[in-house]
């Protein structure tokens, strides 16, 4: 009896469910005493709706299965949306891919063009030999063109 | 037909075996929503959103668990929401200072439906405690049990079963007018 007050005192005292929690495992779950201030099973089930008294009033698979239905629809649609959006993406990516491959390439290939390339009528005219031999051999040659004319005198003699 | 040969028929798309799962566990799913809001139109409408989600979800289910309890937690969560939700109209009819439009409908027999439960145990009882009591009395759960579905320790599920049953004695000593079902 006085065990069953102490606890009931422990139990307003400190409002902490783990702390209540055990109390009510170690004391109240096994008292007769503790277990008479409480509802029986049958009582409260005498209270409560019961499985067996429930009739659905409402066709609930149909509706179940027709919300699935049109889920399932929203889903389908949403995967279309999705997969086209998809598509659109890589078309733009491969589009751009293509574009950049061709400005790139045109850059490139500017440099390389014929007309590009200095020709031979633009260079300056200029007198070139490559050597010069007598005897057979290297000769001591000398290069003289006169300021203003168009005379260019090559002296050639033999290397001693 | 054994209920993990139907969850494997409903992972392989057969609404066949859904239906069947439906069907089994609708009456009680029904029982539980039902002391759980009081109601019987928001407890129709929690057990549709609950198999709509079970359908959805049927994926994620743990086999080692037991497969009511995992429709239990699902209807319980989807009971909170309603009650939620209907705490937030209240307020909100609250605010615009309409009560008596919601009190007296002009279609009583259809907007406010009839309390399934006695008002005395929906006043008194907390919707935990209701749900501890529920699968307490009629599924004979354990606070072990009752502590998977709320989502609390087997502790805090005993301290709301406690209270619960604490109230219900209380009311039935006093003889509460209201308590008398239906």
């Amino acid at each position: 009896m006085s065990r069953c007050k102490t606890v009931e005192l422990f139990y307003a005292l400190v409002p902490l469910k783990p702390w209540r929690g055990n109390l009510i495992r170690r004391h109240v779950e096994k008292c007769p005493r503790c277990l008479a201030g409480l509802a029986s099973r049958e009582a409260a089930g005498s209270l409560l709706v019961q499985e067996r008294g429930v009739n659905i009033g409402r066709p609930l698979w149909a509706e179940v299965e027709s919300a699935l239905v049109a889920d399932s629809g929203g889903k389908r649609m949403k995967d279309q949306a999705f997969q086209s959006s998809v598509m659109r993406r890589w078309g733009w990516a491969v589009a751009t891919t293509f574009l950049v491959v061709l400005v790139t390439a045109f850059l490139l290939l500017r440099d390389f063009r014929p007309e590009r390339i200095p020709a031979a009528t633009n260079v300056p005219p200029r007198f070139e030999l490559e050597y010069i031999r007598v005897s057979g051999q290297p000769a001591n040659a000398v290069v003289y063109q006169p300021q203003g004319s168009n005379l260019i005198v090559v002296w050639a003699g033999k290397n001693p | 037909m054994d209920e993990q040969e139907l969850i494997a028929g409903c992972l392989r798309g057969r609404m066949e075996d859904f239906r069947m799962i439906v069907e089994r566990y609708s009456a009680p799913a029904m029982a539980l929503a039902m002391n759980i809001l009081g109601n019987r139109d928001d407890a129709e409408d929690a057990c549709q959103e609950l198999f709509i989600q079970v359908f959805r979800h049927l994926k994620s289910y743990d086999k080692d668990r037991s497969f009511k309890n995992w429709i239990y937690t699902i209807l319980y969560r989807r009971c909170l929401d309603h009650l939620k939700r209907r705490r937030r109209s209240a307020e909100l009819v609250k605010k615009m200072g309409r009560e008596t439009v919601m009190t007296t409908p002009a279609n009583p027999g259809h907007s406010h439906p009839p309390r399934s439960l006695p008002s005395g145990l929906l006043e008194q009882l907390k919707a935990k405690e209701r749900t501890a009591l529920c699968l307490w009395a009629n599924e004979g759960y354990t606070a072990q049990e009752i502590s998977e579905v709320l989502r609390c320790s087997a502790s805090t599920a005993r301290v709301y079963l406690f209270q619960a049953r604490k109230k219900i004695k209380n009311l039935l000593e006093q003889g509460h007018v209201s308590l008398q079902n239906g």
